[in-house]
């Protein structure tokens, strides 16, 4: 009980904090309504009118990936500049415990893109919100968020050991985007990025919001999403761990 | 040529010292990585939907690539100064200012035109695309012109530095909707005709025209119009920076907040 309280209570604070900043607010209110606009567009050029719906979610959830991708890539590093790392270490508790709140917080910041998209859709573009299962919909969209914050752990804890962990972040926003599925089939792009796909949670998070969207069997794949974030986060987990020890052996935890 | 000397080697030197994405894991991977996978994102959604063809993506995206560097470098020329505490001593100096910005924008062109040669380069031979050999000077040209006018935007943008606190809210914004206003990845039949009208007053639009009219082997003498519009663009968005970086410059010193962040 008192790991949940840890966890709640700790997600809220970084999403008090994360939502007080005028950047994070304004990146979060507008890329994601040019790119839902840019895909409506795309899909209406592409006489594809049927799939706006699909179009838009899709959208979403790439604001939900740049959202946990920068948010949680940075989110030690961030910590740090605000000198705030050692006194979040020094907590009684496991590194991971203390920094999935922060990562989780990154993910349902970037549930507003989601939820953008599908609001800018509905009013500017018409588009009807006909969900083929509109309940698996909420389901697959909070698992989604909560995977992502969990691969965002493992991206977190995996950034800090690098030098450039900002260009590794700049580089992975359009190749998870593609590889994924979220507004690109994966059917049409070269086999070989089927096993990367594959073991990615983003591609089975996008693939269940895709079904309960448009129809298909929603359950496995959100049960592969998470199977596969619970992995990352065990992953992350041991890495932080790793990662701490390290820091507080050579005395370099405060140092950038 | 005191003027040329000052342009160019002040221009470098501000470079190195204020784009942040100089280190070489920075450079490649978000300059020349990520702007590819950009590329191929486009090309193959536009391959699914079957709205254009990959030249269409291919080159359109090569262009645009270049706002990258352009359109932060800029906004960096100005911005970090400010955030470095050296925004003052450089208006203390007693040269030109306009000579001292216009010459910041030119390393940063340079580094657009290098990112989008590349990415042509790198897209075409990935996703399979010809150009004609005697197109590749036009094209040159063209992600030229686009590099030179999206750099001179950004500086720009970097002016509104001087007045708004998180610039880089701007600049993040104004990279989005070069993505969706200069045609590049929506053909302008496609897009509402105000977005079509804005598009035309941002740089890269024409650009992206001319180099798709020389990549289908149109001649220069087709892509020369688009060409001359992407220069007169540039123009324009380097008379405004000035304008701005001026009217900015008299009124933090008025409210002595040059240098507050």
């Amino acid at each position: 009980m008192n790991v949940l309280r840890l966890l709640v209570v700790g997600t809220l604070l970084h999403i008090k904090q994360i939502s007080r900043s005028p950047f994070e607010i304004a990146i979060t209110l507008i890329v994601p309504i040019v790119q839902a606009t840019l895909a409506v567009y795309l899909f209406r050029a592409g006489g594809e009118q049927h799939r706006l719906l699909e179009a838009a979610v899709g959208a979403g959830v790439m604001g939900v990936w740049s959202s946990v991708l920068f948010g949680s890539g940075g989110a030690i590093q961030g910590q740090r500049w605000m000198g705030t790392l050692e006194m979040i270490m020094l907590a009684p508790r496991r590194p991971v415990l203390v920094i999935l709140p922060i990562t989780i917080a990154t993910g349902l910041t970037g549930i507003y893109a989601l939820l953008a998209t599908l609001v800018w859709g509905r009013f500017l573009y018409g588009i009807r919100l006909d969900f083929a299962h509109p309940a698996a919909f909420v389901v697959a969209s909070v698992v989604c968020v909560i995977a992502l914050g969990m691969f965002g752990l493992l991206l977190a804890a995996t950034f800090v050991l690098m030098r450039n962990a900002n260009a590794l972040a700049n580089t992975l926003e359009y190749p998870v985007w593609l590889v994924s599925g979220m507004l690109v089939p994966i059917t049409v792009l070269p086999s070989w990025t089927g096993p990367i796909a594959a073991i990615l949670p983003t591609t089975w998070g996008a693939r269940a919001l895709r079904e309960a969207t448009s129809g298909g069997p929603v359950w496995p794949s959100v049960g592969i999403c998470l199977g596969i974030s619970l992995l990352c986060l065990a992953l992350g987990g041991l890495a932080l761990t790793h990662v701490e020890r390290r820091a507080r052996a050579a005395a370099t935890l405060a140092l950038a | 040529m005191k003027t040329l000397r000052l342009m160019t080697v002040g221009g470098v030197i501000a470079y190195r010292a204020l784009f942040n994405w100089t280190t070489p894991g920075m450079f490649v991977g978000t300059l020349l990585v990520g702007p590819l996978f950009q590329l191929l994102f486009f090309a193959y959604l536009g391959r699914q939907l079957q709205v254009a063809d990959d030249r269409f993506y291919i080159v359109g995206n090569a262009v645009l690539t270049a706002s990258l560097a352009c359109v932060f470098g800029g906004t960096m020329a100005v911005a970090n100064e400010r955030r470095f505490g050296t925004l003052g001593h450089v208006l203390l100096s007693p040269r030109s200012r306009t000579a001292i910005f216009w010459g910041r924008v030119l390393p940063y062109a340079g580094n657009g035109l290098l990112i989008a040669v590349v990415t042509l380069s790198v897209g075409a031979a990935l996703l399979g695309l010809r150009i004609p050999l005697d197109a590749v000077p036009g094209l040159f040209l063209a992600m030229a012109a686009g590099s030179l006018a999206c750099g001179f935007f950004g500086l720009t943008l970097g002016a509104l530095g001087l007045r708004f606190r998180d610039v880089w809210v701007v600049s993040n914004v104004s990279v989005a909707l070069l993505l969706l206003l200069t045609g590049v990845n929506v053909p302008a039949g496609n897009l509402p005709g105000w977005m079509v009208t804005v598009g035309h007053y941002l740089p890269i639009t024409h650009a992206a025209e001319a180099a798709r009219r020389l990549a289908a082997g149109d001649g220069l003498a087709a892509a020369a119009p688009a060409l001359g519009q992407e220069l007169l663009v540039g123009a324009g968005y380097a008379v405004a920076a000035v304008v701005l970086l001026k009217i900015f410059e008299v009124e933090s010193r008025r409210r002595a907040s040059l240098d507050a962040l």
